[in-house]
C-alpha cells in the first residue's frame, strides 16, 4: 500500500483580495522507503505541498493520505500528535535551536513529542550521530559548526523519532555543491538503513539526479512524473 | 516542560532576560519601597499614642477658653497648665460606664514657674502599669522608677543640665524628694515627655488638690477599631470634653500624610502597571523575534500547548527573579529612607508644653521612620510580579495561538 496517496489537491491563499492557486487538482501516489524529489522553479508549489504532507497546512479541496492516516481531517493537536509520530522535517536553514547543544538539537523531539525513557532516548541519539558523522562534535553549539554538518545534525533530528517520511523542503540551497551532494547522499544512505521515505523539494537540477522519483511541478500542477534507479554514494562533508 | 531549554534560552539570551527581569523588578521595587514607606509613616505618627499604650487621651479644656472675662494666667509657682483644667470627679465617673473602655488611667500634668525657669511635672497613675505615662519606666536609664511618696524620676538631660545624680534630694515647690531614676524619652513620646515624674498622690499634694483629681486620663479600647463610635459616645456624654487618638496628630501633619495614606497604594501600582506594560511588549517582541523557533518546534511535534507551557517557564522564572531583586530592593530603598527622619508635630490639646516652650524642640520630635519587614508586603509583591509574568503570558499564548507552523515556516 502506498505511503502517501493524494487525490486530487488544491490549495489556494487568499492574498488581500485575489486568491491565489498554489496547487491545482495534484495527485500521486508514493511508495513506502523511496526517494522522492519534487522539482519546479519557484512558485510552482513544492513547499507548500510538502507543507501539506507534513500535516503543517490543510488543503482547500482533494483527499491527502498519509501513513493510512486522511490528515486533512486532523485537527491542531492531533496534527501535532502526527508529525510527532510519523514524520521528520528538514530545513533549507537547517533550523536548529541555537542555544541547545548538537546532542540536546537531536534529542528534544523526544523529550516533549514521545516521551522516550532516558537510557533509549541516550541510545537512539549516539547511534544517529555515529551515523551523521556527529559524533565527536555532540557537545558543540550550532554556532559553532559549518552548514554542512547543521545539516547533518538536522537529519540526525528528524530521524530521532524514527518517522515513516522525511520531508525536506530545499535541504540544499545553502550549501555548497559538493557539501549539498554529500548531504543528499546521507539522506539516501539513512533511506536504506532505516527503510525511511524520503520527499525532499530542490531546484537544484544536479541534485534532482540523485532522487529515484521525481515529480516536476510547474504553476501548482506535476507536470511530469520522472522513475531512475539511482545508486547511492557517499562523500565525506 | 524541557527545563534545561529554558535556563538555556535565559541565559543565552542574557540581555533580553535581563531587561525583563529589571522591568519586573523596577516595578515590584517601587510597589514595596512606597508601601513600606507610607506603613513607617503611618506607624510613625501612631507613635506618641502607642508608647503609652492608649488609644485615646481625654481632658477639659481649660476655663478661660470658653469665658474670656476670667483673668490672665499666672506664671508663678505650680500650676495647671493653660490648656486644661481638672476633670471633675463626675466626668470620671461618666467616662467609667463608657461601653467598649478596657482600661483607663489619670495622671496630673503640672507646670512649674520658679527662678530657675519652667519644668513640667507629670503625676503618675502607678495603679495602671501598662497604660499612661507609666510606659516611661521602660526608659529608665539608671537607677528605678517611685515606689513611695517622696521619690521622683528625673528625665536624664534635664538631670544633667540641673547638676542633680541620682540619690540626690531635689526640691519641688518647697518640698523636697530624692531622685531615685534618671530615665531617657524615646522618639515619639513627646506627649508623654516632661521634666520629673512622680507618683500621682505627690502631683495632687504639689497642687494642693484636695479632690485627688486628674488632668489627663488615658483610655485603652477593648476593641480599637470602634475608636471613632467611642470618641463620639464620650463626646456626646460629656459636654466640652476633649478627646485625642493619633488621628489628630495625622490631621495635624496634613497632606503628606493623607497623600501617604489615600494614594500609596494606588501609586505603587501604576508603578507596576507600568512595569507590566513594559514586560508584555518586551516578551511579545521576543515572540516575533523568536517566530521560527516556536515553527521549529511545532514542526517537529510539539504542540500549541507545549510551546506555552515552555514560554510560560521563562516567564516565571524571569518574574520570580524580578519579584525577588524587586523585593529587596525595595526593601533597601525603604531601609535607607527609614535613615531620614520626619517631624511629627503633636496637637496642641496633647502637647505639654506652654506656647512659649513649644520652639523648644521638645514639642516637634522627629521621629525615624520605622521601617520593618513585612510578610504580607512580601507575599503580595511576589504575587504580583507572577500575576504580571501571568498576564504577559497570556498575552503571549494569544499570540502565539494565530501563529501557523506553515506560515511561520513559508516566511523564513
Amino acid at each position: 500500500m502506498p505511503l502517501i496517496i493524494a487525490d486530487n489537491i488544491h490549495k489556494d491563499y487568499q492574498v488581500g483580495d485575489v486568491v491565489v492557486q498554489a496547487l491545482q487538482g495534484v495527485g500521486f501516489e508514493i511508495e513506502p522507503a523511496s526517494f522522492v524529489s519534487f522539482v519546479g522553479p519557484s512558485g510552482s508549489g513544492k513547499t507548500t505541498l510538502l507543507n501539506l504532507i507534513g500535516c503543517l497546512d490543510k488543503p482547500t479541496a482533494g483527499t491527502l493520505t498519509v501513513a493510512a492516516t486522511d490528515i486533512a481531517r486532523l485537527d491542531r493537536k492531533e496534527s501535532a500528535a502526527f508529525r510527532g509520530s510519523h514524520l521528520g522535517f528538514i530545513f533549507q536553514d537547517f533550523n536548529l535551536l541555537p542555544v541547545l547543544t548538537v546532542y540536546e538539537n537531536i534529542e528534544y523531539p523526544l523529550l516533549m513529542v514521545q516521551n522516550v525513557p532516558p537510557a533509549e532516548r541516550k541510545e537512539r541519539i549516539e547511534r544517529l550521530l555515529a551515523a551523521v558523522g556527529m559524533a565527536d562534535q555532540k557537545d558543540k553549539y550550532p554556532g559553532q559548526i559549518s552548514g554542512g554538518q547543521k545539516q547533518r545534525v538536522a537529519i540526525a533530528r528528524a530521524l530521532v523519532t524514527h518517522p515513516e517520511l522525511v520531508l525536506a523542503d530545499e535541504p540544499t540551497a545553502n550549501l555548497d555543491s559538493q557539501t549539498a551532494y554529500a548531504v543528499i547522499n546521507l539522506m539516501k544512505r539513512m533511506r536504506d538503513e532505516l527503510a525511511t521515505t524520503f520527499i525532499f523539494s530542490t531546484h537544484d537540477q544536479k541534485i534532482v539526479g540523485e532522487a529515484e522519483v521525481i515529480f516536476r511541478l510547474e504553476d501548482g500542477s506535476i507536470v511530469a512524473k520522472e522513475m531512475k534507479g539511482g545508486a547511492s554514494h557517499d562523500e565525506s562533508l | 516542560m524541557y527545563y534545561a531549554y529554558i535556563l538555556k534560552e535565559l541565559r543565552h539570551h542574557r540581555h533580553r532576560t535581563l531587561v525583563n527581569i529589571l522591568g519586573i523588578a523596577v516595578g515590584i521595587a517601587l510597589f514595596v519601597s512606597i508601601n513600606a514607606v507610607s506603613t513607617a509613616y503611618q506607624q510613625a505618627v501612631s507613635l506618641p499614642f502607642k508608647n503609652l499604650g492608649a488609644d485615646l487621651v481625654v481632658q477639659r479644656a481649660e476655663k478661660r477658653a470658653v469665658d474670656s472675662s476670667q483673668a490672665g494666667p499666672s506664671m508663678r509657682g505650680i500650676r495647671l497648665p493653660f490648656s486644661n483644667q481638672l476633670l471633675s470627679s463626675d466626668d470620671l465617673d461618666k467616662l467609667r460606664i463608657i461601653p467598649g473602655i478596657d482600661a483607663m488611667a489619670g495622671s496630673l500634668l503640672l507646670w512649674d514657674f520658679d527662678q530657675g525657669g519652667f519644668r513640667t511635672i507629670m503625676g503618675i497613675d502607678m495603679s495602671q502599669p501598662s497604660l499612661g505615662p507609666v510606659h516611661v519606666k521602660e526608659w529608665l536609664a539608671k537607677g528605678r522608677f517611685p515606689e513611695k511618696k517622696g521619690e521622683v524620676v528625673l528625665e536624664k538631660h534635664y538631670a544633667k543640665f540641673h547638676n542633680t545624680q541620682l540619690g540626690d534630694q531635689f526640691t519641688i515647690g518647697s518640698r523636697s524628694f530624692r531622685v531615685v531614676g534618671l530615665l531617657e524619652i524615646r522618639e515619639g513620646a513627646q506627649i508623654a515627655s516632661a521634666n520629673i515624674y512622680l507618683p500621682l498622690a505627690d502631683a495632687q499634694d504639689l497642687m494642693g488638690n484636695e479632690s485627688k483629681s486628674v488632668n489627663l486620663v488615658y483610655l485603652r479600647l477593648q476593641n480599637p477599631s470602634r475608636l471613632n463610635q467611642t470618641k463620639t459616645q464620650i463626646m456626646q456624654a460629656m459636654p466640652g470634653i476633649s478627646v485625642v487618638s493619633s488621628d489628630a496628630i495625622l490631621e495635624v501633619m496634613g497632606g503628606v500624610s493623607r497623600i501617604s495614606d489615600q494614594f500609596s497604594l494606588v501609586v505603587s501600582l501604576v508603578a507596576l502597571a507600568g512595569a507590566v506594560f513594559l514586560i508584555i511588549k518586551t516578551m511579545l517582541g521576543n515572540l516575533v523575534e523568536r517566530s521560527r523557533e516556536i515553527g521549529i518546534l511545532k514542526a517537529v511535534g510539539w504542540t500549541g500547548g507545549d510551546v506555552q507551557k515552555q514560554l510560560m517557564g521563562e516567564v516565571f522564572i524571569q518574574s520570580m527573579m524580578g519579584g525577588i531583586v524587586g523585593v529587596a530592593a525595595g526593601y533597601l530603598i525603604s531601609y535607607l529612607l527609614g535613615y531620614l527622619s520626619i517631624p511629627v508635630t503633636t496637637p496642641w490639646e496633647v502637647n505639654l508644653l506652654p506656647a512659649f516652650a513649644k520652639e523648644t524642640g521638645a514639642a516637634a520630635q522627629t521621629i525615624r521612620l520605622p521601617v520593618s519587614f513585612s510578610a504580607g508586603l512580601t507575599a503580595a509583591a511576589l504575587a504580583l510580579s507572577l500575576l504580571a509574568g501571568g498576564l504577559a503570558s497570556y498575552f503571549m499564548g494569544r499570540r502565539m495561538a494565530k501563529m501557523k507552523p506553515a506560515d511561520i515556516l513559508r516566511r523564513l
